[in-house]
């Protein structure tokens, strides 16, 4: 008991730098570069842009380890996929790309995870909301 | 319950020991840093001096470059997509006939292929180009290859893929005879193309279920 509280505690002190970006503007913002309805530009917001972008807005469990670690990861891998800050940043084909597949995890339901929602609930997506998003994501290709 | 007391204050004074420790090496570091600039600083006085020597080696680098030059042109004219179109030929092959393990394997090859290219063998003035397709067509070989199981999610960036594929052909050409072939139903109608090595029509967007849909859109 005493080793595990020992280990629970050692491990509070490794906490990772913050993917927070302190309220910047970018030029190059998914949102940005589209125009788009405001309750479409909210949802995105809130359903990807946790993990999709440069501004996590964090939970407080969010800082405690081992979910600390992992959680940062996460958006490390999602970043490196798809950063909605640097949109205007890719290239032609790459938004191409990234349109159809946005598209498709989100009509699939394969995102937002459903091991985000669980926690986050209004950054789950209903059908209608789905169908929003999908019929948007369509005209834009 | 004394035990884990006396654990945690021991665990809190080594953190806080540590964590001081860091902060105060850290400022001797910076201040080694200042020093270093401030010689620096001064070594960059007699500059009259340098300026001679600068000269002398800035002729010994421009003969340096042209040589470079011309090796680069040389190895430019051996630079060949064949192994990247050998892996995707695999790859659109093993969705033919619905196999999303073989194809995750041919995935994974094509991604290890692209990370491979020797940069320095292409063209300079293709350059810009082929790295933007080759970027592009590298995470969708990344995603097919970890896709396994999901052979629907393989086939959507095989549709990029083909195009990456076609365009790399269109701009470096191709020894081997290509076809390239244009299923018009596949995603919502908007259809998808492929590269195919024979005129036969194999479609690898839908597999078995619709094997010969398809058309031969043009000939490389």
């Amino acid at each position: 008991m005493a080793i595990v509280l020992f280990i629970f505690i050692a491990i509070q002190f490794y906490q990772p730098a913050l993917n927070v970006d302190k309220g910047q503007v970018y030029t190059t913002d998914f949102t940005q570069f589209y125009k788009m309805p405001v309750q479409i530009k909210a949802m995105f917001q809130t359903s990807c842009y946790d993990c999709h972008s440069n501004n996590t807005k964090y939970v407080w469990y969010d800082y405690v380890q081992p979910a600390r670690a992992l959680v940062e990861n996460h958006i490390k891998n999602a970043k490196e996929d798809l950063n909605f800050n640097e949109w205007g940043t890719y290239s032609n084909r790459k938004q191409e790309r990234l349109l159809n597949s946005i598209k498709e995890q989100i009509e699939t339901k394969q995102m937002p995870l459903s091991s985000y929602t669980l926690m986050h609930t209004d950054a789950k997506l209903n059908d209608e909301q789905i169908k929003t998003l999908t019929d948007w994501l369509k005209e834009q290709e | 319950m004394k035990n884990i007391f006396f654990s945690i204050i021991a665990l809190a004074t080594v953190a806080a020991i540590t964590v001081s420790c860091n902060q105060s090496s850290n400022k001797n570091s910076d201040q080694q840093a200042n020093d270093s600039t401030t010689i620096s600083g001064t070594q960059n006085l007699p500059s009259s001096t340098q300026n001679d020597t600068d000269s002398t080696m800035a002729s010994i680098d421009t003969t340096a470059k042209k040589i470079e030059q011309q090796e680069v042109k040389e190895v430019a004219q051996n630079f060949s997509i064949a192994p990247i179109v050998k892996d995707y030929l695999a790859l659109k092959n093993a969705l033919v006939s619905d196999n999303d393990k073989a194809a995750a394997n041919a995935g994974k090859q094509l991604y290890t292929t692209l990370k491979n290219v020797d940069m320095k063998a292409i063209p300079a003035n293709k350059h810009k180009q082929y790295m933007e397709i080759a970027e592009d067509a590298q995470e969708n070989a990344e995603h097919i290859g970890d896709n396994a199981g999901k052979i629907a999610h393989q086939r959507e960036h095989l549709a990029s893929l083909s195009k990456d594929v076609s365009d790399l052909i269109a701009l470096f050409g191709t020894t081997q005879k290509l076809y390239q072939d244009y299923c018009p139903m596949y995603n919502d109608g908007k259809g998808a193309v492929w590269i195919s090595e024979a005129k036969a029509i194999k479609n690898p967007y839908y597999g078995s279920q619709m094997l010969t849909c398809g058309s031969v859109k043009k000939e490389f």
